[in-house]
């Protein structure tokens, strides 16, 4: 093997790195939030809406729909009273008076930390010369996250939180959601509470099960898969390549407005969102993406309760013979994301051409299965389409091409063999033949499998693991031509608190 | 075995002849419950402690414990033997009562299940001793409810004061129960007045 080629497979081993490690920083997303500054308000424990934080049970998802507020008689239960901006007689002062609104009492402040101990499986050496990654590594990802959010009187409420550690001591943080919503819109035209609300800002989409605030300790990978055209792009001896470059991930958060309903006790959901395509990653505090198209995201969902008990079924929770707990039911939704990926501006990549725009959607359905607060299955379907061009960079053509696309998904199943101790099991799956012939994985189809645990030591303190069973990503042995294969396997166990 | 009969039941009529006589002798017993290593010396359970013998009617009152804006409201009830307690939910919320043992003892742990706003369910309470109430889905809720044997109790004010009255003359233990402080003995002798009795609750 000559020198050249010898750079050639480091290089393209090199790359291979680069994408296992892409993937690791896209599915290690640090999750979400439980939100202490609401047990403080109410006086109440992390139980009241979380079966295992920050995954929300049914009166949790009602707190959360109605606005951050109790869904019935929100006043009684609040134990901080509000700081009251203007008297409620000013409403009928208005508009010749600032309507009288209010703010939380003490700062709705709470933090969250999450640091894990992380084994990984040993990398062959051509791997470790390129990437080289510890067998084992202490409180990785070490996350501190800020949160603030509330309510401002009956209508408005926010959210903020900010990952102000990812990444590193002293890195740049990573803001998650930070939104204004406005419940009940709909009031004005007399349909029924809360069937139209709207919120502005930075926000997690109404995503079928939530990538930000899901209860493992990786993300889905499905909602982390971007979309690159096969082959290498053009540049030196590559003349002719497709155009599809992007970086869009439905997971991340995204900046826009926001319509959507629950309506009939919630069992109904709608969302509609237009917004700017994906923000930012976090901790990298950079835009992926760099566009002036906006897209537009629809999500829909209904809840078949199978609760027996009528008056159990229209409650916030079910009424048991051994006390309140969620719903048995079967939740069914669909969704769809359209968007434009745009690429070179004023030529800056091909200068024979002007603004190159790929089209793209992303469309799946869901369904969940929850049986009371002891076992829920759930999973997602989806299929990814981009448009794709063929450039030329010698006949200085552009022509429309082959689209790229991929499907996948997921199935989770968790299982509380306690209040304090819950079993979980999921299964991720892409099938993408383009990220298999850039050398993302061993076949078209990237699978992984994660047993975990979950322990409550205490309502607001977890201990969390997971094993990943990885799909086989390709390697090249010194002065091999074909590749071979490892998994880069881990197994990711630590702390979570919140307070 | 009608012997045996017939000497239970001779034993139990002497004795509440001995409790009707004494009731015309009653007196009352006050006090004062000092604390140490405790918040409070309030809702401190004083009461007389099982006379061996007597035996007490159950009342017919239903004395109802409430669950509004997510705290059992009183915290601490003391009820005689054999009464039954009413559980009411005033929230708008799902509730549950559920007791995991009386004074320690699991086999008498006893879960009512759940009720919508405005409705109560009862429960008669057959054994001596405390369950410790509380909701399987706010865990932050608790009451206690002190099953006394005697119908002689109170519970203590937030100066610690309390009073029993209608106490037959006699010669009795009180014990106290509190929710942070250990069991207190005192032995008191009532007559006709009042007699007091100070008791001090240890951590």
């Amino acid at each position: 093997m000559g020198n050249n080629e010898k750079l050639a497979v480091k290089a393209v081993a090199a790359l291979l790195v680069g994408i296992v490690v892409t993937f690791a920083l896209l599915v290690m997303v640090p999750s979400g939030n439980a939100i202490p500054a609401f047990s403080r308000k109410y006086q109440t424990s992390c139980t009241t809406c979380h079966n295992n934080y920050p995954e929300l049970n049914d009166f949790g998802l009602a707190f959360k729909k109605n606005g951050f507020k109790f869904p019935k008689d929100d006043e009684i239960f609040v134990k901080q009273e509000p700081v009251m901006l203007g008297s409620k007689a000013q409403k009928e002062a208005f508009p010749g008076a600032v309507y009288p609104g209010e703010i939380p009492g003490t700062i709705p402040i709470a933090f969250r930390y999450e640091g894990n101990f992380v084994w990984n499986a040993e990398q062959p050496p051509p791997v470790v010369t390129t990437g080289y990654v510890p067998r084992t590594d202490l409180f990785v990802p070490n996350t501190f996250t800020i949160i603030s959010a509330g309510s401002f009187g009956p209508n408005f409420s926010f959210w903020i939180d900010d990952d102000i550690s990812a990444g590193g001591s002293g890195a740049n943080g990573g803001l998650g959601d930070a939104y204004l919503k406005y419940n009940d819109l709909g009031h004005i035209f007399h349909l029924p509470t809360n069937a139209l609300n709207v919120r502005f800002g930075q926000f997690e989409l109404d995503l079928p099960f939530t990538q930000a605030r899901t209860p493992y300790l990786t993300g889905y990978d499905i909602f982390s898969e971007g979309t690159m055209a096969q082959g290498p792009a053009c540049g030196g001896s590559v003349t002719v390549c497709g155009t599809t470059n992007n970086p869009f991930v439905l997971g991340l958060p995204q900046r826009g407005i926001e319509f959507g309903g629950s309506p009939n006790n919630g069992n109904f959901v709608w969302s509609v969102a237009y917004v700017d395509g994906t923000n930012s990653a976090y901790g990298l505090n950079t835009a992926l993406v760099t566009r002036n198209t906006k897209d537009v995201y629809l999500h829909t969902s209904y809840q078949f309760n199978l609760e027996r008990d009528p008056e159990s079924r229209h409650g916030i929770q079910a009424a048991g013979a051994t006390g309140p707990h969620d719903h048995t039911s079967i939740r069914v939704g669909a969704f769809y994301y359209h968007g434009t990926n745009q690429q070179n501006f004023g030529g800056s990549i091909y200068p024979f051409t002007g603004t190159i725009n790929d089209p793209f959607y992303r469309v799946g359905g869901e369904v969940r299965f929850r049986y009371r607060s002891k076992f829920e299955l759930y999973g997602v379907g989806m299929h990814g389409h981009d448009s794709n061009h063929l450039v030329d960079t010698v006949a200085g053509t552009v022509t429309s091409t082959n689209a790229v696309t991929f499907t996948g998904g997921f199935a989770a199943a968790n299982y509380w063999i306690f209040p304090w101790l819950i079993a979980t099991m999921r299964y991720d799956f892409v099938n993408s033949p383009s990220d298999w012939i850039n050398g993302a994985s061993e076949s078209p189809t990237r699978n992984r499998f994660s047993p975990g645990y979950t322990i409550l030591v205490r309502a607001n303190i977890k201990i969390i693991g997971e094993y990943d069973h990885y799909w086989g990503v390709p390697f090249f042995p010194n002065g091999a031509i074909s590749p071979s294969f490892y998994r880069p396997n881990t197994f990711i166990t630590g702390i979570d608190y919140a307070f | 075995m009608k012997l045996v009969h017939a000497a239970v039941k001779a034993a139990v009529v002497s004795s509440s002849v001995l409790l009707l006589a004494g009731a015309s002798l009653a007196g009352e017993i006050k006090g004062k419950v000092s604390v140490q290593g405790i918040k409070s010396a309030e809702n401190i359970a004083v009461y007389v402690d099982a006379i061996p013998g007597a035996k007490f009617e159950a009342p017919t009152t239903k004395p109802v414990m409430d669950q509004a804006k997510m705290t059992f409201v009183p915290h601490v009830m003391v009820v005689q033997v054999g009464t039954t307690v009413e559980f009411l939910n005033s929230d708008p919320v799902g509730h549950n009562v559920y007791w995991p043992s009386i004074s320690g003892n699991k086999k008498l742990a006893h879960n009512m299940g759940t009720w919508p706003k405005g409705e109560k369910k009862g429960f008669q309470f057959n054994d001596v001793g405390v369950a410790p109430l509380l909701c399987n889905v706010h865990p932050e809720m608790s009451g206690y409810i002190v099953v006394s044997p005697t119908p002689y109790f109170a519970l203590t004010d937030k100066n610690g004061d309390f009073e029993i009255k209608n106490v037959p003359a006699g010669k009795y233990t009180l014990k106290t129960w509190s929710e942070e402080g250990k069991v207190t003995t005192q032995t008191v002798e009532v007559g006709a007045g009042t007699v007091t009795a100070d008791l001090a609750v240890k951590k």
